[in-house]
């Protein structure tokens, strides 16, 4: 059984150690160490070894949690934003608009999205930003649904109606009185949303399309890491145990707080 | 022969006690009824020992002569598969949604241990209970019944393996008076085959009509117990006077009519529909050509049972909810559509609903929740003149000002009621929509809160529109009425006229459950 605090503070520990133990360390990510190749870890400046072209293992690592880390949080963001703005409009405006709305989100879902965002990167050129923004316009489709849902149980209910009683125009009562009592379940959504971002990304990293040399990902430290795991399987397990770990750690405490929202 | 017998009873929470010392005992046959306001600690008397909740207990407590308290927990379930029912306040959260009436019976049936009912074993004890159509009722779902039938049900349910007690908490209190009355004689009925009744309630005076003995619960302790007669008669207690002057009865006073005008609100030939759910065509009729008048400081009573669409009609002409047809004017003048209420239109009247707590937005302090509509309607009002206004609405219903910062989850039912009449009243309206503002309450706050607005209605000349179920309050607030039943308004009159001659057999029938 996990302990109640452990997810947080363990997840807690990864952030902070990918935001600030990189340039406390003797070699940067993308510095190459010519005596180091390969080096097994403990080895004397490389705590965790490093790799074929002796980059530090520990940094590379790191590096690539973070980037791992900002993408999915940047891409989790864009989905909240349009997931909420589409679910709330929807649920909101209810009738054919909520109709058409909810139809096109149906469409959306039937599409094969790791292919929409293959296409994206094909047709607009690989780069961060676009990794955020294709993953992000992909994701918000459960998020819309479920805000949706709240949206349509909590425009009922007296207190919204007693907004409208009291002179308050639409645009107010909902994000006054509504998104405030539907962002408990929405950030638990989020929480959910993280963790199969974190996913997609490491997926295109691994493909080739996701991140690009020398900076790197955790999705593309694995795939380097199992091109050579029978040489040195350290290259593999150790982003690719900090990968499982932080997607443990984020589902674990999405769905503790969506079942704490249900109760 | 004693049934149950409860003697020294306490239960705690955290080292706090919560009831102590609580002591009766019920023979074959017979009804004690626990009696007193929300969290006098009536549930926990009669759940507690059960093992129903999860609390230490500490006394004696004996069924059939078994001593339940510190039994080990398959021997409780025991007890209570087998000597025990339980029915409870809400009718449609005790049935399981999903099975058929008949399969939640059968169920009932095996866990008693008496093998596979047959149809014929589930129509006698639905007979039993008092339902109609029983063969169909077998093969229906639960949504598909009212609440009234679905606590039959539900009884049924609980009576189904021949219990020696039944534990009924709050039976009636989610029912309307029709119903309630109908439902106390039902539980009055199933004592005559020698099943011994522990009825829990809030609402003293009707379950006096029932009960042999009385015990009157006030903040964990007994204040008073005996025979029922004796303890309506001459309560010799201030609390238990209370409780039964709280509820209200025909014979009082009513309001006198106020003089005859230009009315302030018409709504003529008002309908309402919506879409059958789960059906793509076909609406349901809710209200079907309403006409109604309000005059200015007068009180109109919209009357009906469940379901008759008085809810939807009062909306309707609040411009708070939908309408397909239909006229409303203020002075004369037609009110725009819902989404085109201006300003002006929106500071006449104000609405105050059922459920205090859903009707206040949890996220919001009470201070901003009574400040809204100022905020909206008088938007040239500065916020120190604002704040004056709010605090004089919360000294109108009597709030605290030290509650002004709080947040709506930490006060009481009658306290959030007051936060919500205070907001309705905060902008001075002309005119005053309460919702059944009083059904969620127990007897003794709705009395207080109805109290409430009758000073508000005699100082401030407001007229009231008053939607219940509750003849007897309504006559309180209005002097006249009009009942409503299956959508449409089929009596109107003044209340006392009404009351002493009922035309329609739905009039007749609540003024007879109200007595």
């Amino acid at each position: 059984m996990i302990r109640p605090r452990a997810p947080g503070l363990i997840l807690s520990a990864i952030v902070l150690a990918a935001l600030l133990l990189p340039p406390l360390l003797p070699w940067r990510y993308d510095v190459i160490d010519w005596g180091g190749v390969r080096a097994p870890p403990l080895s004397p400046g490389h705590l965790l070894g490093a790799d074929g072209v002796g980059r530090d293992l520990l940094a590379r690592t790191l590096v690539g949690a973070r980037v791992t880390l900002a993408v999915a949080a940047a891409a989790a963001l864009v989905s909240l934003v349009i997931g909420v703005a589409w679910g709330a409009t929807a649920g909101w405006i209810g009738g054919r608009v909520d109709e058409a709305m909810m139809r096109v989100v149906d469409a959306l879902y039937a599409l094969p999205f790791m292919f929409v965002v293959i296409l994206l990167m094909v047709v607009f050129g690989r780069s961060i930003l676009l990794v955020f923004l294709g993953i992000g316009a992909v994701e918000w489709l459960t998020m819309a649904r479920v805000v949706r849902g709240q949206v349509m149980a909590l425009r009922e209910q007296p207190f919204v109606i007693a907004a409208e009683a009291a002179g308050a125009p639409p645009r107010r009562i909902v994000t006054m009185h509504v998104l405030p009592n539907i962002a408990g379940v929405a950030l638990a959504y989020l929480l959910l949303t993280v963790p199969q971002v974190v996913m997609i990304e490491s997926f295109l990293s691994f493909l080739g399309l996701g991140v690009q040399e020398p900076l790197t990902s955790l999705g593309i430290l694995v795939k380097e890491g199992a091109d050579d795991m029978d040489i040195s399987p350290h290259a593999l397990l150790l982003p690719g145990g900090l990968l499982v770990a932080i997607l443990i750690c984020l589902t674990v405490l999405g769905e503790r707080l969506r079942d704490r929202l249900a109760a | 022969m004693t049934i149950y017998a409860v003697e020294g009873l306490c239960v705690s929470a955290g080292g706090q006690p919560l009831v102590s010392d609580i002591g009766f005992t019920i023979g074959r046959g017979e009804c004690v009824a626990l009696v007193g306001a929300s969290g006098s600690g009536k549930s926990l008397t009669c759940l507690a020992p059960f093992g129903l909740l999860p609390l230490p207990v500490a006394g004696s407590a004996r069924l059939r002569g078994r001593e339940l308290i510190g039994m080990s927990p398959p021997s409780l379930r025991h007890a209570r598969g087998h000597d025990a029912g339980f029915i409870f306040q809400q009718p449609l959260t005790a049935l399981t949604p999903h099975l058929k009436v008949g399969r939640q019976l059968a169920e009932a049936w095996r866990q008693a241990g008496k093998g596979r009912p047959r149809r014929t074993d589930l129509v006698a004890l639905l007979d039993r209970v008092g339902l109609d159509h029983v063969d169909e009722r077998l093969d229906q779902y639960p949504h598909r019944l009212s609440g009234g039938q679905r606590q039959r049900v539900a009884i049924a349910a609980a009576i189904a393996h021949d219990p020696a007690l039944l534990v009924a908490d709050e039976p009636t209190s989610a029912l309307d008076a029709t119903l309630r009355a109908a439902m106390l004689d039902l539980l009055g009925r199933l004592r005559e085959g020698g099943l011994a009744l522990l009825l829990v309630s809030h609402d003293l005076p009707s379950v006096a009509r029932q009960a042999d003995r009385i015990v009157v619960l006030e903040a964990g302790r007994v204040i008073e117990s005996g025979a029922a007669s004796t303890v309506l008669r001459t309560p010799r207690n201030a609390y238990t006077r209370a409780l039964i002057e709280a509820a209200p009865h025909l014979s009082e006073p009513p309001p006198l009519l106020p003089p005859v005008g230009p009315p302030l609100l018409t709504a003529e030939g008002v309908c309402v529909s919506f879409p059958r759910p789960g059906r793509r065509r076909g609406r349901v009729q809710a209200v079907a050509d309403a006409t109604l008048a309000v005059h200015a400081g007068e009180g109109l009573a919209i009357v009906g049972g469940s379901g008759s669409g008085k809810s939807t009609l009062a909306r309707a002409i609040a411009r708070l909810g939908p309408i397909d047809a239909g006229q409303v004017a203020w002075a004369g003048r037609t009110l725009p559509a819902r989404g085109r209420m201006g300003r002006g239109d929106r500071h006449l009247m104000q609405p105050v609903f059922q459920d205090p707590l859903a009707s206040l937005d949890p996220m919001w302090r009470v201070r901003d929740i009574v400040a809204e509509p100022l905020r909206h309607l008088r938007p040239g009002l500065s916020p120190i003149a604002r704040a004056e206004a709010v605090a004089a609405a919360l000294g109108d219903v009597e709030m605290d000002s030290a509650l002004a910062d709080r947040y709506p989850a930490t006060l009481s039912g009658g306290q959030a009621q007051r936060v919500a009449i205070a907001r309705a009243i905060v902008t001075q309206p002309k005119l005053l929509l309460l919702d059944e503002a009083t059904s969620g309450l127990d007897v003794l706050v709705a009395s207080r809160i109805v109290s409430l607005i009758a000073r508000l209605q005699h100082e401030r000349g407001l007229a009231i529109l008053f939607v219940t179920h509750d003849l007897a309050l309504a006559r309180r607030l209005c002097a006249r009425i009009a009942v409503m039943a299956a959508g449409r308004i089929v009596e109107t009159g003044a209340m006392e006229s009404v009351i002493a001659r009922p035309a329609h057999p739905v009039t007749r029938a609540l003024v007879v459950a109200s007595q």
